[in-house]
């Protein structure tokens, strides 16, 4: 072409660039977040957004003593969100932080957020209450959030009770009952169809390929001896797939899935079905956490309102062959409430922010958060939470409040571990409850800790993500015996050539400079 | 069509060689300011949209870290291109990216031409306008839909069409969703599902406007059906094809993300990763910003590359190509 229509072009391009330049101007210094009374926040959700009108909402920040204004995200989406959030130039003053993921960890070390190390214990209701959980979700020592509490032992497997009573079976102690188990569940036609269409273990697709992911994978290769994420061999610290337990575990878990004791579809089934096929009684075996019971009781009143209660039985971690038990801790913690350097600017405001959340903290707030309001949706009766008003729309109201939204700013009251626990609804859960306790104490002495919570190593930050799925992959191909061992013990030396190395020789160092342990 | 707006003739001394006369641009200005005038909005658009966000690539070339900002934030020159070329991943995404881009050429691209001719010669119109209808109503469906109806019909105990080939076939029971095997023809059949039918529209709309007393002149030098086809219906669609080639050359390489990202899973993630899907879980899953900027862009360039060449090879062959 000419140039006449070239220089044509240029001269409304720039007149079109002009425009937006004058529109975004007007708009210049609106990033003041910090006004006066206010306090902002991302918050993940798992139902539907409440509202700021809610009698919630209203309790909350009357509790606060400022008003909040809540970016509530779908739980699904929050690691994305947050990502992109942290990328924006609006981030709030207080970020639910999910995890150490990289974006985080990057933005944390370049100065985003806050830190809180030695900053807490002024307030009374922030001071962590365990130092070992708040060191877990410290990055290499320093604190940048007021960690949310978890229980530090969850694992536990669940069974199908009326299978074993009709097998006469009882829940496993070992490995090798667990594998009779799975297989008399496949084998010996537990539902009595005459069809031999179940199968034992039911194992979904993990959703993510992180390899430390409190995984059935996970929790079975410590059953086996094998080190939670990072051990001690030898004195230096190593991956769980460098040691010999780990090969064995997955040669059980291997076997299992060889001679159909495990779900077919073990590596497409998606995790939010995961209870499906324990309901509908196609499969008999969860190995995952002890809260599950209470999500499985309820599914199993649904379809059985009379004998649910016959239907589920739970073991906690198992021994392995020659009879020592290694138990899968959690990290004792999930994710912690960060504040943003960018909207919250000075010390000041800092400590007007932690005030704030301070006053979230004492028992009254904390009460709020994961109970609700007593006295509209909850009354007290020998120190439980027993339910009201039910079929009031408002109550309602006020439970998926509570339940799905704000009991995620709950920082030592949580699911499962509220001020009060909810009273069970009949004697089997009430049972279930005591069992959990239990197992709780007894696993907890075999718990095999991972030393390498605290620390992040810079390596990992930036390439974990093409290193993870190496291994992760590895094992369910493995699994699926689609590779063999040699091949899978092949994928752990390119996980090691790719970058492992250093990032085994960083996390020797950090974990040296923090002294050990 | 846009005749009434055209304006007069311009009174210059036209050269067949060099198109139209030059015009003093002022004079062209005022001549056609309603029509410049209305290409406003449009370019307003890309230049907002495409070109001025073209500023964020800066940070393939940097350590950005979003608080530091661009200008803060290091400069790294081509390490990430680097990394991303040497690093373990670049020769699966690059394949992975190719065949599936190969494989929609020979299957995907046909498809709806011989629906369109197939539809073209039926000649009760109530049927053929049925028909249309029905086979582009797929693509209305989101790929959320169709992935779930496809897991759905390869469910390993009571998916229909993994019933069939058990029953058809024999074998033992398999979960083919989770197998690297069928993952390629499991993302064309999608596709074909989805798409073949809507673009049957484009081929069917050049069909209509092939002038009949064609057909007709040629019954009358004793043509038969397959001649007519061959010498008619086909030259005459022809530039479309070529023109639709091109412009579906240049996205070859979107893979289509949603689809593949649905149906990945650690069984497949081998065949499975494309630029696409890496590019979001390197990029917004794990945070590595300017790492996947990188990737993109790499992406973006082959992208560019493939159009000229498709054009370059249109005209090799003779044909128009589109610039």
């Amino acid at each position: 072409m000419n140039t006449t229509p070239r220089r044509l072009l240029a001269g409304t391009v720039a007149l079109a660039t002009a425009l937006l330049a004058s529109a975004c101007g007007s708009d210049d210094g609106g990033g003041g977040q910090s006004a006066g009374n206010e306090l902002t926040m991302m918050v993940p959700l798992f139902g539907t957004a409440p509202d700021p009108g809610g009698e919630v909402h209203k309790a909350v920040e009357k509790v606060v003593g400022k008003k909040l204004k809540i970016t509530w995200v779908p739980n699904a989406e929050y690691q994305d969100k947050t990502n992109v959030t942290l990328a924006s130039d609006t981030i709030p003053q207080v970020m639910v932080i999910q995890g150490k993921i990289p974006s985080f960890v990057q933005a944390a070390q370049a100065g985003a957020f806050w830190e809180l190390t030695d900053k807490l214990d002024k307030y009374p209701n922030l001071k962590a209450k365990s130092e070992q959980a708040e060191r877990n979700a410290s990055i290499n020592g320093k604190v940048y959030g007021i960690y949310r509490v978890r229980p530090l032992l969850r694992s536990a497997v669940l069974y199908r009770k009326d299978w074993l009573d009709k097998l006469d079976l009882k829940v496993p102690e070992t490995v090798d009952e667990l594998y009779e188990v799975a297989k008399a569940f496949t084998e010996k036609d537990p539902d009595g169809n005459g069809k031999k269409d179940t199968y034992g273990l039911i194992i979904p697709k993990w959703p993510t390929p992180v390899f430390c992911s409190s995984s059935p994978y996970n929790v079975v290769e410590t059953w086996f001896g094998a080190p939670n994420c990072y051990g001690d061999r030898g004195g230096k610290l190593v991956p769980t797939f460098d040691t010999e337990e780990f090969y064995t575990a997955n040669r059980w878990l291997k076997k299992m899935v060889g001679e159909g004791l495990v779900n077919p579809d073990f590596a497409t089934l998606d995790s939010g079905k995961w209870n499906d096929p324990f309901v509908q009684g196609k499969g008999g075996i969860i190995i995952d956490v002890n809260v599950r019971a209470t999500q499985m009781y309820g599914l199993l009143k649904e379809q059985d309102p009379e004998k649910y209660g016959d239907k589920l039985a739970m073991g906690g971690n198992l021994k392995r062959s020659d009879g020592q038990k290694f138990s899968y801790p959690f990290d004792g913690y999930n994710g912690f409430l960060a504040v943003s350097k960018q909207s919250v600017r000075t010390e000041a405001e800092l400590d007007e922010v932690l005030k704030a959340l301070d006053r979230l903290a004492t028992e009254e707030g904390q009460t709020l958060l994961a109970n609700g309001i007593e006295g509209r949706n909850f009354k007290l009766e020998n120190g439980f939470d027993v339910p009201i008003g039910d079929d009031d729309p408002a109550v309602k109201t006020i439970n998926n409040d509570v339940d799905f939204a704000f009991i995620q700013l709950g920082t030592w009251a949580t699911i499962g571990m509220g001020v009060y626990d909810a009273m069970p609804a009949s004697e089997a859960e009430q049972e279930n409850l005591k069992l959990r306790k239990e197992l709780v104490e007894l696993d907890l002495q075999t718990a095999v800790n991972n030393p390498t919570l605290p620390i992040v190593s810079p390596t990992y930050v930036s390439k974990g993500a093409t290193l993870d799925p190496i291994v992760s992959d590895a094992r369910v191909k493995y699994l699926a015996g689609e590779i063999t061992e040699e091949q899978l013990r092949a994928e752990v030396e390119r996980w090691h050539e790719s970058g492992g190395d250093q990032v085994i020789a960083e996390i020797n160092d950090l974990h040296a400079k923090l002294g050990g342990s | 069509m846009a005749t009434d707006l055209a304006p007069p003739p311009v009174k210059a001394v036209p050269d067949p060689e060099r198109g139209p006369a030059r015009v003093p641009i002022r004079t062209a200005l005022l001549r056609y300011r309603w029509l410049y005038l209305m290409l406003v909005p449009g370019l307003a658009y890309f230049v907002v949209f495409k070109y001025l966000p073209m500023y964020g690539l800066t940070i393939a070339f940097q350590d950005f870290v979003p608080f530091l900002g661009y200008s803060g934030s290091e400069w790294v020159g081509f390490k990430h291109f680097e990394e991303l070329f040497t690093g373990p991943d670049f020769g699966r995404l690059l394949s992975n990216t190719l065949i599936l881009a190969l494989l929609t050429v020979i299957f995907v691209f046909p498809a709806p031409i011989i629906v369109a001719l197939m539809l073209n010669e039926l000649r009760v119109s109530v049927l053929k306008r049925s028909i249309q209808s029905l086979i582009y109503i797929p693509h209305f469906l989101s790929w959320t839909i169709v992935a779930s109806l496809t897991y759905l019909l390869f469910a390993v105990d009571f998916g229909v069409i993994a019933n069939f080939i058990h029953e058809v076939f024999g074998g033992p029971r398999t979960d083919y969703v989770a197998q690297a095997d069928w993952f390629r023809p499991i993302i064309i059949m999608q596709t074909l599902w989805k798409s073949t039918g809507w673009g049957t529209i484009i081929y069917l709309a050049a069909l209509a406007s092939v002038d009949p007393n064609l057909y007709e002149a040629a019954r009358m030098d004793g043509a038969g059906r397959r001649r007519q086809f061959w010498h008619i219906t086909l030259p005459a669609i022809r530039p479309t094809i070529v023109v639709m080639a091109i412009l579906t050359s240049g996205n070859l390489l979107d893979a289509s993300f949603e689809q593949i990202w649905l149906m990945t899973n650690s069984l497949n993630r081998s065949v499975a990763d494309v630029f696409d899907s890496y590019v979001y879980y390197i990029g917004i899953t794990q945070g590595a910003f300017s790492y996947s900027t990188a990737v993109g862009l790499f992406k973006g360039l082959a992208g560019v590359v493939l159009i000229f060449g498709s054009n370059w090879l249109a005209k090799r062959l003779g044909q128009r190509g589109l610039f």
